[in-house]
């Protein structure tokens, strides 16, 4: 990843350019978020579900140093060694740190968005460890060095055309081999050689128990088990925004989870670790990176409620047509537009405007997370922020040319209505720049309506 | 004092500063009351519930498990790679899931190394929802607890189900009704287990 | 006699003043007193969702002491009502209950007027009817319910609309899509909006539309551009327009 600016626009029309990959992608996550429409209509009580998931959320972040402390006292009393990291650095020399130490050398992943974000992969490939992603989705981008585009569905932005071409390059499949089921079969086969050879694990974390110390990872394939089950190391990568106080809260965040994600009533593999197993060395790293300074800004805290289940991704229309890669981050879509303006303003500053405040991801989210609200904070403080970011927000079309300033559409309105009528097409475009790029301007009426209630009330008196 | 340490500091400091305004703990309790009020047979509404998960549910009497095991799969070895036969703990109605436990297995990995997995599971320890299932165990004494629901799946190509991803390709549940022996006792003849008591 | 204050969206006023003229039409035949202050233009929403909040502050300042005097305003826009629902308060004591009476047409027809008095108007629209609901009149009024959530299904835009002879429904694929206007994102992501455009607008025609109808025309202004851009001749019109009887394509 580049530390380049974000321009989302061009991203995503270069994405649409290829217009029948553009409508799979989008009718491909449509079908997720119908499947978790009828998964989410099973539960009578599903909106009670959120308005709790939400409440237990905003009580445990407005406490959370207290749950933290209280997770390390009883995940140490399980014999889980505990770590903290300010940031991404610290994180990346915490777990090195800790293969170094246990003689690691050839480390298996499952998915975790924590350790994309912070880049760890780069870092440990740099100091000869050898990382292999064993997710799936995850482990063909990763062969084809590109970056999960989703952070449920890694590969969704690809064909499985391109999965095919990838494996043929790089695992020695045949020439034109398409086949998911047989696809799938060669990946079982290339990653169980690494699961067995494996001398360390890691994982991500999707919940914390604060009250038995306890660490909760859901996955459909495997994967995260197997590196788990069989490596003498495991580590835990984990947001410290993850936490839940108490074992009756799982039920509640599992119900959401995984309707909301993939439409599962629940995740084909729910594991709960109390410690490492026999021989086994077991740590948690707790990371902070950024997460404590979006909890201190009133508008952002409650982002950090999210719970990874990339419903908002699914359901937003611009997501769906413009494809993950085209936000530049690792959390991408409408929690992604939120989240990351905080890490770096400048960098995401297009973000927060790309999207048209629909509110479908605030209303499908299990956690009630306000997403359209926190958007237009955001643009509120991006075009009133210093001048590099400023310059960014106003470089991002004619925002304010022809819409953005309705006291100068009302000024020249009458104006405009007679240039539309007098005015060659073409002129008439180029007034109105890109909205006719690919659209008729309305066609002018003889008056507005004010003058004609003026005009029509006279009459009448 | 070690860098960890430090970073711990840290962190619980700034997360302190940090802190919105207190908002209280809901009760569960609030959604657990909206709950609608489940119909139907629960041995048949796990048994849907895990079939959708990609099970396969297989009923009987507990002294006839062995032969039914034998004839199901009647060329698959004992071994690791091929068939893994465990005792689950409970079911869970809502979702077809089973738990599964560190004790009652003899080897974890097995469990996902193996092509197909077998779980009996008595027809008495069916349980309503999570809540029911949570309310009644107690996850923190063991190192590993796992809910499994369904062979291992990933849909990662296409969107297309694959079934068999990393773990098993499949996953047979053996509901376990009491033997005749059994119900002379009277032992095992209670009903499925509803919502435990807190 | 009931008496409410119109606003009339800036745009609306320009481009689409048939729209307006019909509301105001409809709500006098429903024997309500109608004000349409002159000195109303904007209430700073299209610069507010662009990011430039602040310098909306005077426009909205403005609609608060025009339409304080009144006990209830009629917006002719989801958005707009949307915008001075939830940021007026924002401003001062006035702001809050400006916005506490504010309300969008439809939604006060449905819930004020009432279903049996709309009915008296006796309009006929032999057409099938492709129906947009603005996001914001959708989920940030709730004109109806949206598609996410899990709660007992209702359509107040809908229900206004079946009081009309022969109005039929055209059923979509994805009912509560964005139809990818966004204000000022219809110019800053110009690709994604009119993909968003068109693929509204093949989900109206996959179940023969003869016309589409809307809360918003600001919704309409960015469907009715691609439409006609592309060669279709499609009718684009306000549900005033429909529930006032006189649909001139």
């Amino acid at each position: 990843m580049t530390n380049d600016v974000i321009d989302h626009a061009t991203a995503a029309s270069q994405f649409i350019a290829d217009e029948p990959r553009t409508d799979w992608h989008d009718a491909a996550l449509w079908w997720v978020r119908e499947k978790r429409d009828r998964a989410a209509s099973e539960l009578p009580e599903w909106e009670a579900l959120r308005e709790l998931a939400s409440g237990v959320k905003e009580h445990t972040l407005t406490h959370l140093a207290d749950y933290l402390e209280r997770f390390e006292t009883e995940a140490t009393r399980h014999d889980i060694v505990v770590h903290w990291a300010r940031d991404a650095d610290e994180h990346n020399r915490t777990v090195h740190a800790i293969l170094a130490a246990a003689g690691a050398t050839r480390l298996v992943k499952s998915k975790s968005m924590l350790t994309e974000e912070c880049h760890l992969n780069p870092y440990l490939i740099a100091r000869g460890i050898s990382v292999i992603d064993t997710d799936l989705g995850e482990r063909i981008v990763q062969l084809r060095g590109e970056a999960p585009s989703h952070i449920v569905l890694p590969a969704i932005h690809l064909r499985k055309e391109d999965v095919g071409d990838t494996f043929h390059e790089h695992l020695g499949t045949p020439a034109g081999l398409t086949d998911p089921d047989a696809l799938t079969a060669v990946a079982r086969e290339h990653l169980r050689g690494h699961f067995l050879s494996a001398d360390a694990a890691l994982t991500g974390a999707n919940f914390l128990i604060a009250e038995t110390g306890g660490v909760v990872v859901c996955t459909n394939e495997g994967n995260a088990d197997l590196g788990m089950a069989l490596a003498p190391v495991h580590i835990v990568s984990v947001g410290i925004e993850k936490v839940i106080p108490a074992v009756e809260h799982l039920p509640v965040f599992l119900q959401l989870l995984a309707r909301s994600a993939t439409g599962q009533p629940l995740t084909v593999y729910t594991s709960h670790m109390h410690g490492p197993r026999d021989g086994q060395r077991m740590h948690v790293v707790l990371v902070d990176n950024g997460r404590s300074a979006q909890l201190g800004r009133p508008d952002f805290w409650r982002s950090l409620k999210c719970i990874r289940c990339g419903a908002c991704m699914n359901t937003c229309p611009i997501y769906r047509r413009s494809g993950g890669h085209s936000y530049g981050s690792t959390v991408p879509g409408p929690i992604g537009s939120v989240l990351t303006p905080g890490l770096d303003l400048e960098k995401y500053a297009a973000l927060p405007f790309a999207s048209t405040l629909c509110g479908s991801c605030t209303a499908v989210c299990p956690v009630k997370i306000d997403l359209d609200a926190q958007l237009y904070r955001w643009r509120q403080l991006i075009t009133d922020s210093d001048v590099a970011v400023r310059g960014r927000a106003h470089s991002m079309g004619v925002a304010g040319a022809v819409l953005g300033r309705p006291w100068l559409f009302h000024a020249i309105g009458s104006i405009a209505r007679l240039a539309l009528r007098l005015m060659p097409r073409r002129l008439a475009r180029a007034t109105a720049g890109v909205w006719s790029r690919s659209r008729e301007l309305p066609p002018p009426p003889a008056q507005s309506f004010h003058a004609w209630y003026r005009a029509s009330r006279r009459e009448l008196s | 004092m070690s860098e960890s340490s430090i970073a711990r500091d840290a962190i619980l400091h700034a997360v302190r500063a940090a802190q919105p305004p207190s908002v209280a703990l809901p009760e569960v309790q609030t959604v657990l009351a909206v709950r609608a009020r489940p119909v139907g047979d629960p041995v048949a509404r796990f048994t849907a519930a895990a079939q959708h998960a990609g099970a396969r549910v297989l009923s009987s009497p507990r002294d006839a498990v062995p032969d039914l095991i034998a004839s199901t799969f009647p060329n698959t070895g004992r071994a690791d790679s091929e068939l893994f036969v465990c005792e689950g703990v409970l079911g869970v109605v809502e979702n077809g899931a089973i738990w599964l436990s560190e004790s009652r297995l003899e080897r974890r990995a097995a469990l996902f190394l193996a092509t197909h997995v077998v779980v009996l599971l008595d027809t008495s320890a069916l349980v309503e929802d999570l809540h029911a299932a949570y309310a009644q165990l107690d996850i923190a004494s063991e190192v590993f607890g796992m809910f499994m629901a369904g062979p291992s799946k990933t849909a990662d190509i296409e969107q297309s189900l694959v079934v068999g991803a990393q773990g098993p390709k499949g996953l047979t549940i053996v509901l376990r009704t009491p033997s005749d022996s059994d119900s002379a006792s009277g032992s095992s003849s209670r009903p499925p287990a509803t919502r435990a008591t807190p | 006699m009931r008496s409410v204050a119109l606003f009339v969206p800036c745009y609306v006023d320009q481009f689409y003043p048939r729209a307006a003229i019909a509301a105001l039409q409809v709500l006098e035949r429903l024997h309500i007193e109608v004000v349409v202050p002159a000195s109303a233009a904007c209430c700073g929403q299209p610069l507010a969702n662009a990011g430039y909040e602040r310098r909306g502050t005077r426009a909205l300042d403005t609609f608060i002491d025009t339409f304080a005097s009144y006990d209830r305003i009629v917006v002719l826009s989801g958005s707009c009502a949307m915008h001075v629902r939830t940021h007026a308060g924002e401003h001062n004591a006035d702001g809050a209950v400006v916005a506490s009476r504010t309300t969008e047409f439809c939604a006060f027809l449905h819930d004020e007027v009432g279903l049996p008095a709309v009915a008296t108007l006796s309009s006929t629209c032999d057409m099938r009817i492709g129906l947009h609901i603005g996001c914001h009149g959708l989920r940030g009024l709730g004109l109806a319910r949206a598609s996410e959530l899990q709660v007992p299904g209702f359509n107040k835009v809908r229900a206004l609309l079946q009081t009309v002879r022969g109005v039929t429904f055209a059923d979509l694929q994805r009912p509560d899509e964005c139809c990818g206007f966004g204000g000022t994102f219809s110019v800053t992501e110009p690709a994604i909006s009119a993909k968003m455009g068109r693929d509204r607008l093949r989900d109206y025609a996959a179940d023969a539309a003869q016309a589409i109808v809307s809360t918003d025309m600001s919704c309409l202004m960015h469907l009715d551009g691609l439409a006609r851009r592309d060669g279709v001749s499609l009718p684009m019109m306000h549900v005033a327009e429909v529930l006032n009887g006189g649909i001139a394509a």
